[in-house]
């Protein structure tokens, strides 16, 4: 391993819930090298989300260290140092697809002619460039996911999570949105955590992990999983 | 630009549709600023009417003598050397007994110097015919329309006189008889405070009729124009005897009437400021709905890396933004209807057949109106603030939103 982008140890969390104390995480390990792609798959409920936010420096563990790069995480660096794509697309209703690209670029610093242009080619390789002045909501659900991705890579993160990203989209344009973030990622040598339910997908990344009883397993125990 | 800037603008005028409900936000602000500015300008007109009344009845400053002043000339002579003085006349003013058709009053006799009045004063404006002033002479008087009426009076009539004096003669046991005066003009001001029964003679007349010999009560003064009157009032009182005579600018002779109707401009300056209160409470709800409305939106703001007070800026700017363009619209629209105001009143008191009664009551047919800068500063700030308090609370509430929990809510 080159270099190490993501890096969490114990991480830990529960939820109180109506007087009743649930544990979501029980210690939670999980590293990541530059470029590396994983997949992690568990059942709903199991915490696949949890997790994700507490990578993504979204929320607060309640126990265990997380650091990006190496360095301790920091709600500052979120916005360059890594790029989240979810389910639902949350694109900006009131401005087209190209600013919405932008606007991850825009809580960084004003951007500038290399901003624009590097939106500009993100929205080319997402294959949106006819549709770039488009509204979400002229756009289908497949598209928005798109420019979720290339919102995501905007600020050329080391790190791209992903939260069922094909979650709300049909068999064949999920297949498409999921090709196009792996690929992206390889081209790119970014590193990618994929939560997803399909085993397919699941199966193109690098390493496949399974979040169960509140700790992430490794590939030997899809058995269990899957049983 | 920063984001926070941006996306405020753009959640506000959303690109490719109207922005409906920035509009109506808008709109409450413009309606406020509008009827402030209106209001407080013809409030300041009929106010600056008022001063031009004053200053053209008694000019900007009056020297008041304690008692009475025997030689006028030395002093007048002294005041008129004075930088920035115009010019200057002696005045004799004081209660008198009038009758006419068997009707009484006591009005004011103002006693003026008819070769020199109307280089202070400009009554030929507020009398009919506009030369009764300069063609006064010891037998004839002015009457105050108001008093006129009271007693019956007109033109060409004959009124009878009675001065204090008669007092002092008929404790002696004296014959003494009213003096007669005849009628040549009416004097009519427009304002209930100034047309108070008014009687205007010569000096001459006002001096026999108190028994002055040649002294005076006082001096009006006019200043040259654009002269500081406090500067020349503070000049007059250094150099004028001390003991005898004091020099009053017309705003400190009339503070009590002033501060009344400056009270009346403040009050309503606040009534309708509330306008201005209630449209930042249409500001506020819309913008608290707009931050349910957009919770998810809110919380991938903070996953982009957005913090919160970058989030919280970014409601307050929209809440500035709106109260900006709506005090700037505000402002035009209400600088545009005091443009068109007496067509406006006009066309009003056409539709309603009510001209005659509009000429009657106002002396002026015109609406008057004169717009103080500090007037309008305080109309744009007092509305642009109070607008961008209102985006506070949907700021707060925004800035509180955690990112997680605003993604996960449905
Ligand atoms: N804010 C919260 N308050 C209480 N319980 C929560 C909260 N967020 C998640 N949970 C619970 O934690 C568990 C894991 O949720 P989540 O991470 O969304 O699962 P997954 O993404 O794997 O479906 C679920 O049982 C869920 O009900
Ligand atoms: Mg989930």
């Amino acid at each position: 391993m080159s270099e190490v982008v993501l890096a969490a140890r114990g991480l830990r969390k529960s939820y109180q819930s109506g007087g009743l104390r649930i544990e979501v995480l029980r210690g939670v390990d999980i590293a990541l090298g530059a470029g590396e792609s994983v997949s992690i798959r568990g059942e709903s409920g199991s915490g696949k989300s949890t997790l994700l936010n507490l990578l993504a420096g979204l929320d607060t563990p309640d126990g265990g260290n997380l650091s990006w790069g190496g360095e301790p995480a920091n709600a500052n660096r979120r916005a360059t140092f890594l790029g989240i794509v979810f389910q639902s697309f949350y694109l900006i209703p009131e401005i087209d697809a190209l600013a919405n690209v932008l606007m991850a670029a825009r809580m960084v610093k004003a951007p500038g002619a290399v901003e624009r242009a590097r939106a500009q080619d993100l929205i080319a390789r997402v294959g949106l460039a006819e549709r770039a002045t488009h509204l979400p909501a002229q756009l289908s659900g497949g598209e928005r996911q798109r420019v979720a991705v290339a919102r995501a890579l905007m600020n050329a993160p080391k790190l791209l999570l992903a939260d069922e990203p094909t979650g709300n989209l049909d068999e064949q344009t999920g297949d498409a949105v999921v090709e196009l973030l792996l690929g992206l990622c390889r081209e790119t040598q970014t590193a990618l955590v994929l939560v997803t339910h399909n085993a397919a997908y699941a199966a193109k990344t690098g390493r496949q992990l399974f979040l169960r009883d509140g700790v992430l397993n490794g590939s030997n125990s899809v058995a269990v999983s899957s049983r | 630009m920063p984001w926070y800037l941006y996306l405020a603008c753009k959640q506000l005028f959303p690109s490719g549709r109207f922005p409906f409900f920035t509009a109506i936000s808008v709109l409450g602000v413009t309606l406020g600023v509008a009827v402030l500015i209106i209001v407080t300008s013809v409030m300041g007109g009929f106010g600056y009417e008022i001063r031009r009344m004053i200053v053209e009845t008694e000019g900007e400053v009056d020297v008041k003598v304690t008692g009475y002043l025997s030689d006028p000339q030395d002093v007048l002579a002294q005041i008129s050397a004075t930088p920035g003085v115009a010019a200057a006349t002696p005045y004799v003013k004081g209660v008198v007994g009038v009758q006419a058709n068997s009707r009484p009053a006591y009005p004011l006799f103002r006693g003026v110097d008819v070769g020199t009045i109307e280089r202070v004063a400009n009554l030929g404006r507020f009398t009919n015919p506009p030369s009764a002033i300069a063609n006064l002479d010891d037998d004839s008087v002015v009457l105050s329309s108001q008093l006129a009426t009271s007693l019956g009076v007109h033109v060409g009539d004959k009124i009878e006189i009675y001065s204090p004096l008669l007092i002092e003669k008929l404790k002696n046991d004296e014959v003494f008889l009213p003096r007669e005066f005849r009628v040549v003009g009416e004097l009519y001001i427009g304002h209930q405070q100034l047309d108070s029964s008014t009687i205007y003679g010569t000096l001459r007349a006002a001096q026999e009729l108190y028994g002055l010999g040649r002294s005076v009560h006082g001096i009006y003064v006019r200043l040259k124009p654009d002269v500081d009157e406090h500067a020349v009032v503070a000049r007059l009182n250094t150099t004028l005897p001390r003991a005898t005579t004091q020099a009053y600018s017309w705003m400190e002779s009339w503070a009590d009437f002033l501060w009344v109707l400056n009270l009346e401009k403040s009050i309503n300056f606040f009534l309708l400021l509330f306008i201005v209160i209630i449209a930042a409470f249409s500001v506020m709800s819309s913008l608290l709905i707009s931050v349910v409305r957009k919770t998810r939106e809110i919380g991938l703001l903070g996953a982009l890396g957005a913090r919160p007070r970058d989030v919280a800026l970014c409601f307050c700017a929209q809440a500035f933004i709106i109260g900006l363009t709506g005090t700037a619209i505000g402002v035009g629209m209400g600088f545009g209807v005091l443009a068109i105001r007496n067509d406006l009143v006009h066309g009003i008191a056409r539709l309603m057949q009510r001209q005659e009664t509009l000429r009657q009551f106002y002396q002026f047919s015109d609406l008057p109106s004169h717009t103080l800068t500090s007037d309008l500063v305080m109309t744009v700030v007092a509305s642009i603030v109070i607008s961008t308090l209102a985006g506070l609370i949907p700021a707060w509430r925004a800035a509180r939103l955690k990112p997680v929990e605003a993604l996960r809510s449905e």
